[in-house]
Formats: structure tokens, C-alpha cells, sequence
């Protein structure tokens, strides 16, 4: 009875990994290599978008600079994992130690997650005095900062030019594992005490602060534990395709990552992956009908660059009609007796009359 | 014995003076109302009892403590809860977790789920109504639940005294009523002592109790609710008659 509400939440996570399950299975069966592809960058989207809401659907702040977390992820995948006669040409500032060092695509998702961790503490404790759109506008300040950093520091990140050489991993596993990680470290933070206190500092700031909640501390934890998860998805992108340049983690992935995580509803974890799998879903069938369509004997095919529009068009209509995401303020969960037992004593006006 | 001294206590936010040189003192157990017109001081007086607005001057005792200027999470600790005005449920809570913030669980370290649960519990027995609805999400309650739901979570950390700021402000008279029963039930069974502030002296009369008036940041009268509702004495001194 006590632990109920831990319990009864721990099917959101449970049902949210099925769905991603469903959708391996499926690559699985079709078998088929640019789907394969096209599955494991959903479940890239799905990490990116699960980390941004660890901040963003808790704290109520939004950020535009979360996908600079996913860079440095991305280039620790570099620095650990490309072979070092490679690094030595494209690379050569260095320092030796690292020069030498070739690590498993894994464990460089996980340094790639510390490190990014260690600047999101950095950055965070500046960050998080902030609120509302003067927090939002900092965050992108970082993404910029970080990026020209990364696009100029020639001997390190070889500037705006490819990396090439990061070990392809083409397997679908890893990456379901490590969204449904990304899923339940994002769901065990949300219920847990200081997960708990961050809510309430979004929902009544003054309220919290008065219950003795520390808001910026509170907020500094999300936004450290939002960039780690970030900075293993950066890696595992890069593991994803082999190359990175500083504008493969720019402002298309930012855009891409918040609509994703808007549409699907910000304050829900739920959200957060439902919004990834339907739009995804959704771009691979647009996609599928500009290349064509087999109807009988004739092909059906949609002009080239319908696909952006309708897109944009989908978005619209769904926020037109649920502004606050897909899922709104509602987790997936399983129907559980005495959940949600409707307990009104019938309607109560109110009105408001202030002193 | 007193259980919440003030002694010559002001509030000031800059030049404007809310709350002139209060004095008073409360016992244990006792049910007290302070009403008064609109920019009384009534709630910045509660304010700065709850240590939200540090008081410009004066000195509060709680129970044998100085509690003047403390921060309001210490004096929750010590035992006195305040319920602020306008029902600030955290709206995309659950009913439970509202009530578990209000524990200060930021204090507690590990098992503070476990060591709230009997308050929880407490509360629960109070307003069965938020049990059955423990899970639904805190936005989404009516006026008149919202507003157990706060005074829920002043007693989540098993306060003894609670200052609560116009329980009635934007309910409907037959819910204010529900309200009131609830206080009422709640102060015999834990022997509560009760701070109230309200408009309008009726409920104040229909409670019974002690009542006092304030006006321009001082307290005019000071008395047995019924019997000063009915003296022509505070209409004179709530409408300002007789001072032009």
C-alpha cells in the first residue's frame, strides 16, 4: 500500500519500453537494411527527446541548448573510439594519452555521458538562477558557444570538417537498450524526491520555495542528469553513422528534438516517446509515398517536398487541437482499479471574488 | 499558557506601512479570527507570522521559541503551519505527491515516503475525499477540494497551530460550509489552534470563538465573536463611521 504510487507508475516505463520493443521487432522482421536505419534513428530521437524532457518536462523551463550535450557526446566518440593512426591525421592536438586510447562503442557512450554530465554542471550552475524565457534564451547562448567552440578548435574536433572513421555499430540492439534505459533512468527521476520537488517548483514556484524547496538546486539535478543522457545519445548517434561535424548537432536536431517532444506533450514521459514514434512514424510514411506507391497496375507517388509540408501541416492541426502535446498532462498507464474514481459531490460553482 | 506571542510587531514593503506596532497573545487550543476590509493587513500580519514577510519590527515567540524573521520552512518544523491565500495547489501533482512536498521532504534523507506515510494516512482520515482521489492530478479538483487539499498539506508536517488566509475567498457559501465543518472537527481532534483570517465577521460569528478586528494595520477590537459581531461598535470601526 505504501509504495503503491511507485508501483502503480512503474507501468508507464514498462508499457513506453513494449512500444519500443514492438518497434525493433518489427525492423527485425522486415529485414530490410535503410530500415533498419531508419528504426535505430527513432530510437536515437527517442534518447534525445527522453532527455530533454528530463529537464524540461520537470523543471517547466524550456531549453534550446540541450543538443550542444549531444556534440560532446558525440565527439568523445571520436576522441575514444576511432583508431589512432586515423586521429593522428585529422586530429593531431590531442594529447597523447587520448591519442592512444580505443575503447568499445559502449563504454564510450557511457565517458560521453559523464562528460557531457560534467558540463552540464558547469554550464547548470549558472544556467539555473534563471527562469522563463531568459533561462530558454541562455540555454541557446550554450548551444551557440558550444558549437563555435567545436567548429574552431581545428586541432581537436578538425573544425567544420567530417570525422570520419567512428566504428559503425548497424545492429539494432544497443540502441533499443539504451532508449529504454534513457526511458526508465528518465522515469525513476521524475518520481523520486528531488524529481518530486522540481515539479512542484514548476507548477507554484513561490509555493515550493515557501515548502523549503531549493529551486535551482533542484533544477541543477535535472539539467545534469538531461545532459548525460544527452551526451550518450550524441555518442551513440555518432556510433550510429560513423561521422560527426559540429552541424550534425545544431539547430536541425534542436528543432527536430523540441517539436518532437511539444507535440507528444512536454510534461509527460509519455509524451516524450510517443511524440518521437508518431511523428517518426509518420515522416517514414511520407517518405514511403514520395518514393511511390504500387496501386494495381499504376504507381501513385507524392511530388518531392510534400513531405516537409505535410509534416508541418500534421503538427499544427494536432497542437491546434491539443495545445498541450499528444498526451497532454496524461502518462500511459495501465486502468487501474481506484485510480482515478470519480469523487465529486457534484458541480461547485466558484467564483472569484479577491480581496 | 500561550502558545503564539506578538509583541509590538509592524510590516512594512518600503515606505508603506501594512502592519502598525501588533500585539497579542493566543493560547493553546484557542480558535481566533482576525477580519477587517480589504488592505487591513490582515495578511501580510499572517505573513509575517509564517515567516514569508519578515517583520520590520516586533518580536513573535512560538512556544517559548523566537521564530521573528526565520525562514518558513523552520517555522513549519517547529510546529506552525500556514495555508496561504488563493488555493496554490501544484497543479500537475498528484493529490498524494501535493501532500508529500508539504512534508519538507527536501529535509528528509532516505525512507521519507515511508515516514510520511502515517501522516498521510492523518490526513487522508481527515478528507476522505482526497484519498479517493489520491492519484488523480490536483488541477483538476474542484474549488472547495483545492482548498482541503492545502490545508491538507499544512498538516502534513503534524503542525499545532494553523494560520489559514481566507479559507472562503471564491467559494460558494455551501462549500465554504464543508470547509468549516472540516476545521472545526479537525481543531477537537487534534487539538489544534486555529488562526483565521477573513473578510467578512459572519463566519466568525456562525464558528464562535475569539475575534478580532483590524483596520489600517492596527487591531480596533478584540473579543468574543458573537457578542462583538452584534455590537454596533464593529460596523463604527470595520466601515470607519464617526473618524471624518
Amino acid at each position: 500500500m505504501r509504495q503503491s504510487p511507485a508501483l502503480r507508475s512503474l507501468s508507464t516505463p514498462i508499457l513506453l519500453s513494449l512500444l519500443l520493443v514492438c518497434f525493433a521487432l518489427a525492423a527485425v522482421f522486415a529485414g530490410s537494411r535503410p530500415f533498419n536505419q531508419t528504426i535505430i534513428d527513432i530510437f536515437l530521437q527517442v534518447i534525445f527527446v527522453v532527455g530533454l524532457y528530463t529537464f524540461v518536462g520537470n523543471s517547466g523551463v524550456i531549453s534550446f541548448g540541450h543538443i550542444a550535450f549531444a556534440c560532446l557526446g558525440g565527439y568523445v566518440a571520436a576522441w575514444t573510439t576511432i583508431k589512432p593512426m586515423l586521429k593522428g591525421g585529422a586530429m593531431p592536438g590531442l594529447p597523447d594519452w587520448l591519442m592512444q586510447t580505443e575503447i568499445p562503442y559502449w563504454a564510450s557512450a557511457l565517458v560521453a555521458a559523464l562528460w557531457a554530465a560534467l558540463w552540464a554542471g558547469i554550464f547548470g550552475s549558472v544556467l539555473m538562477r534563471l527562469s522563463g524565457i531568459a533561462a530558454s534564451i541562455a540555454t541557446f547562448a550554450m548551444l551557440a558557444m558550444v558549437n563555435s567552440i567545436y567548429s574552431n578548435w581545428e586541432s581537436v574536433t578538425s573544425a567544420t570538417s567530417s570525422v570520419v572513421g567512428i566504428p559503425i555499430v548497424r545492429v539494432i540492439w544497443p540502441y533499443l537498450i539504451a532508449a529504454i534505459i534513457a526511458v526508465f533512468v528518465a522515469w525513476a527521476y521524475s518520481i523520486s524526491r528531488h524529481g518530486l520537488a522540481l515539479r512542484a517548483a514548476r507548477d507554484e514556484p513561490t509555493a515550493a520555495a515557501a515548502s523549503g524547496i531549493d529551486i535551482p538546486r533542484a533544477r541543477l539535478i535535472a539539467f545534469v542528469l538531461s545532459g548525460g543522457i544527452m551526451g550518450a545519445g550524441g555518442a551513440l548517434y555518432a556510433h550510429s553513422i560513423g561521422i560527426v561535424t559540429p552541424d550534425t548537432f545544431y539547430l536541425g536536431l534542436t528543432f527536430t528534438t523540441l517539436s518532437m517532444l511539444v507535440v507528444g506533450g512536454m510534461s509527460t514521459l509519455s509524451g516524450a516517446v510517443l511524440g518521437v514514434l508518431i511523428l517518426s512514424t509518420l515522416i517514414q510514411v511520407l517518405r514511403w509515398l514520395e518514393a511511390g506507391v504500387q496501386i494495381g497496375t499504376s504507381t501513385f507517388a507524392l511530388p518531392g517536398g510534400v513531405q516537409e509540408i505535410a509534416l508541418g501541416a500534421v503538427m499544427i492541426v494536432i497542437l491546434m487541437f491539443r495545445p498541450t502535446g499528444i498526451m497532454g498532462n496524461k502518462e500511459l498507464n495501465l486502468p487501474m482499479a481506484g485510480s482515478e474514481k470519480a469523487g465529486r459531490q457534484g458541480p461547485e460553482p466558484q467564483t472569484t471574488n479577491k480581496e | 499558557m500561550s502558545l503564539l506571542t506578538l509583541s509590538n510587531v509592524s510590516v512594512r514593503y518600503g515606505r508603506l506601512t501594512a502592519v502598525r506596532g501588533v500585539s497579542f497573545s493566543l493560547a493553546e487550543g484557542e480558535v481566533l479570527f482576525i477580519t477587517g476590509p480589504n488592505g487591513a493587513g490582515k495578511s501580510s500580519l499572517l505573513r509575517a507570522i509564517a515567516g514569508v514577510t519578515p517583520p520590520a519590527g516586533g518580536r513573535i515567540d512560538f512556544e517559548g521559541h523566537d521564530i521573528t524573521g526565520r525562514a518558513p520552512e523552520d517555522i513549519a518544523r517547529l510546529g506552525l503551519s500556514m495555508v496561504p491565500e488563493g488555493r496554490d495547489v501544484f497543479g500537475g501533482l498528484t493529490i498524494e505527491e501535493n501532500l508529500l512536498v508539504g512534508t519538507g521532504m527536501h529535509a528528509a534523507e532516505r525512507g521519507w515516503r515511508a515516514r510520511a506515510a502515517s501522516e498521510l494516512e492523518a490526513v487522508y482520515a481527515t478528507f476522505p475525499i482526497l484519498k479517493d482521489r489520491r492519484h488523480a492530478q490536483a488541477g483538476l479538483l474542484s474549488g472547495g477540494q483545492q482548498q482541503m487539499l492545502v490545508i491538507g498539506r499544512a498538516l502534513m508536517t503534524n503542525p499545532r497551530l494553523v494560520a489559514i488566509d481566507e479559507p472562503s475567498l471564491g467559494l460558494a457559501p455551501n462549500i465554504t460550509d464543508q470547509v468549516y465543518e472540516r476545521l472545526i472537527a479537525l481543531r477537537a481532534e487534534r487539538k489544534l489552534t486555529l488562526l483565521i483570517v477573513e473578510q467578512s465577521s459572519t463566519r466568525a460569528m456562525l464558528v464562535g470563538g475569539r475575534m478580532m478586528l483590524m483596520r489600517g494595520g492596527e487591531i480596533l477590537l478584540d473579543g468574543d465573536a458573537r457578542a462583538l459581531g452584534q455590537s454596533e461598535a464593529m460596523q463604527a470601526a470595520y466601515f470607519g463611521y464617526g473618524e471624518h
